[in-house]
């Protein structure tokens, strides 16, 4: 592969990559739901129905146009198929409006098998589901992105079930289909739209200080980026070397091109002058000068100067009077 | 009569600055004094120096509370200039001159030199580390260690966000460095570079064309805006105002930027950050640990730019090599750093001409420190 094409596929394969771990379904978690809802939550009717929570983990914004929410994970390989048919108990969030989630915020769907009364009311309840468990789905179809199995008491319960810290799940044990214990539980407090961890609020820069006293991880991490940036735009420069390097080559080339062509131009017309004699050049020269003179009108040759008046103005000019179209 | 008259005057002796002078006044009007001194006669970045010292002295005359004339009081004239530094809107305008009056022609003709510029950055995070272990909080932390990337709006910009009350400490002690660039940078280079590595002579640069010249603040932009997005004040105004300069059919506009404007600009953030300075408020322990931390970042910045280049040379060959005399110019105090290259390089062969080599890190770290101000940003805000 030419090295021009390797910087090139660097450059897009890097952005390609980083677009795709930035902007992702995956950052999704079923943070909160609460199954016997009698007087808590409302949805915009003022009723009192199921709910749960979804929380873009992620620090961008993300499109959840498409997912599914479900409780029945069954036809999830049938689904995934092309031309697969979409089980009856999976809500398919509305392709015609546009649900773009913004970094770290929470959306509630409601799911009273109302899905006339708007999109964020889902087809299907869990109070009559066979399952204890909400499931939400790529929008290929293919993918679970979370899956959160609550408790049957929950049924019971005007409690609430969801991760105990915002979204937090080890991936390595949700590959697994397993969970960390603790990871999910019943909350203490019902949080609709807003963050689970109703404690003493931790800081980012107390975060920082507790995760990272030494400074050492930001600064590696920084420096990483710092670097990756710059890396970026090296190979971005190199590619115009390149680029830069063959225009200049193309014209070199070309201009030696044109300088051979002159010069056999140039040998071939001194034969044909040695070949012609003097006279017959004349005879041609005075030839084309009547053909070229006749094709002119006659003119007077003489040039006069009209100087303007002492009283001249532009209003007065012969043409400035004149209309664009005269008329007979 | 002679009561009243009595009276009256030391009324209007209390109102007076010799009414309310205290020694930090003094010490603070000193050290502007000298701040102007170094400009005028040594002629150390006279252009910032000059606004900052006699910002220094205005904010530092002594006064009453609640005349409305200092530069932390609502409503105050000075208050109002000093808007701009607070809600970070002078550093972006700064750095749109930059861009209307920086040549990036070295950069793109030798791209290796970029790295240079990210490697001098290292000296941002030591600075930040050392904070941390000194007690200041992560957020103080990372507006002093960005003093380190030797750039003055950079650190007004970061500071304003991260630690207002360190403002003005922050901000005169990165100008100062940044005017003494040339004293704090020539010992750090001769120590770490060998008599033999101080001779080489680099690649001339190539012509750059205009078609690349053009697409560089664009594709700059792009990739850099993306990565870190906090930096979009800093890097946006950077590579549009290198739009204006190179697309060529914007010199009206490219010239306001790099002359009237910034200069206005600079005018208002030296005497403003100067003014900032209150004896009450930047006389304190603090402002020495910020002084002694800003100079270990500086020199770590000029360390790491030198020995990434030293490093650098082990993978490259021939004319490819790089003289280490220019790695000091990673830091993005522009161009003086290069001139100080410059210099020492004609010290060890008089025939040796870096400063075109040296702009290439130069400029490159003008870039890497906005990155760096955005990471820190994305960390910390």
């Amino acid at each position: 592969m030419k090295s021009i094409y390797k910087y090139i596929f660097t450059v897009v394969a890097l952005f390609a990559v980083t677009a795709s771990f930035g902007q992702s379904v995956h950052d999704l978690r079923l943070n909160e739901m609460m199954i016997k809802n009698e007087d808590n939550y409302a949805d915009e009717y003022g009723r009192h129905v199921p709910w749960v929570e979804i929380f873009n983990t992620a620090y961008n914004t993300v499109n959840i146009t498409g997912c599914y929410l479900t409780d029945d994970t069954t036809g999830l390989a049938r689904a995934g198929k092309k031309g697969g048919e979409i089980p009856a108990r999976w809500y398919r969030i509305p392709t015609d409006q546009k649900m773009y989630m913004p970094q770290r915020s929470f959306l509630i769907f409601f799911l009273d098998n109302s899905p006339l009364y708007g999109p964020y009311h889902a087809n299907f309840t869990p109070a009559e589901s066979k399952t204890h468990y909400i499931a939400l789905i790529s929008s290929n179809g293919k993918e679970l992105l979370d899956i959160v199995e609550y408790p049957v008491e929950l049924r019971d319960t005007t409690r609430t079930y969801g991760y105990v810290l915002d979204g937090v799940r080890d991936p390595k044990a949700f590959k697994q289909g397993k969970r960390q214990s603790g990871e999910l539980d019943f909350l203490s407090e019902f949080t609709p739209a807003s963050s689970n961890e109703t404690g003493v609020k931790i800081s980012k820069q107390d975060k920082l200080k507790r995760d990272d006293p030494y400074g050492i991880g930001m600064a590696l991490i920084s420096m990483a980026v710092v670097f990756t940036a710059l890396i970026m735009i090296y190979i971005m420069l190199k590619i115009f070397n390149y680029v830069s390097r063959r225009a200049t080559q193309k014209s070199k080339a070309q201009e030696e091109a044109a300088k051979a062509n002159v010069a056999a131009v140039k040998s071939a017309d001194d034969k044909e002058v040695e070949a012609a004699n003097a006279e017959e050049i004349a005879a041609i020269g005075v030839a084309l000068h009547l053909h070229f003179g006749s094709m002119h009108d006659e003119e007077s040759e003489v040039i006069t100067i009209n100087m303007p008046s002492k009283h001249y103005s532009p209003w007065a000019q012969k043409e400035l009077t004149m209309k664009r179209n005269p008329r007979r | 009569m002679l009561e009243f008259f009595k009276e009256g005057l030391l009324q209007f002796l209390s109102y007076s600055g010799f009414g309310n002078c205290t020694w930090g006044h003094i010490i603070m009007i000193c050290i502007g004094l000298v701040f102007i001194a170094l400009g005028i006669i040594k002629e150390y970045e006279p252009l910032l120096l000059v606004p900052i010292g006699f910002g220094i002295i205005i904010g530092n005359i002594p006064f009453t509370d609640g005349l409305q004339v200092g530069v932390y009081e609502n409503g105050a004239v000075l208050n109002y200039l000093y808007f701009g530094v607070v809600k970070g809107f002078y550093p972006p305008l700064i750095f749109l001159g930059i861009g209307a009056m920086t040549d990036f022609s070295a950069l793109i003709s030798n791209p290796k030199l970029i790295l240079i510029g990210a490697a001098a950055q290292f000296g941002i995070f030591a600075a930040y580390i050392t904070a941390l272990l000194l007690g200041f909080t992560p957020m103080e932390a990372g507006a002093i260690g960005i003093i380190g990337g030797a750039d003055g709006p950079t650190a007004i910009f970061i500071s304003s966000k991260l630690a207002p009350s360190m403002m003005g400490a922050i901000a005169v002690s990165a100008y100062s460095y940044m005017a003494l660039v040339p004293v704090i940078q020539p010992p750090i280079m001769r120590a770490l570079t060998t008599p033999q590595e101080r001779l080489i002579r680099m690649r001339p640069p190539r012509a750059v064309s205009h078609r690349e010249k053009v697409l560089f603040p664009m594709m700059c932009i792009l990739l850099t805006a993306f990565l870190v997005p906090t930096g979009l004040p800093l890097l946006g105004m950077l590579f549009f105002g290198n739009l204006l300069k190179e697309s060529g059919v914007t010199k009206r506009l490219a010239n306001t930027a790099s002359g009237p404007l910034v200069d206005i600009v600079t005018i208002l953030i030296g005497l403003t950050v100067g003014a900032s300075t209150q004896a009450t408020n930047f006389l304190r322990p603090a402002s020495v640990l910020i002084f002694v931390l800003g100079a270990f970042s500086f020199v770590i910045a000029t360390a790491s730019g030198v020995l990434f280049v030293k490093f650098f040379n082990l993978f490259l060959k021939g004319d490819n090599k790089i003289n280490p005399l220019i790695g000091n110019a990673g830091v993005s105090a522009v161009p003086d750093a290069a001139r100080v290259s410059l210099v020492e390089g004609q010290k060890y062969d008089r025939t040796n001409f870096l400063l075109m080599h040296a702009m290439g890190p130069n400029v490159a770290g003008v870039i890497g420190s906005a990155v760096a101000a955005g990471i820190l940003l994305s960390f910390l805000y």
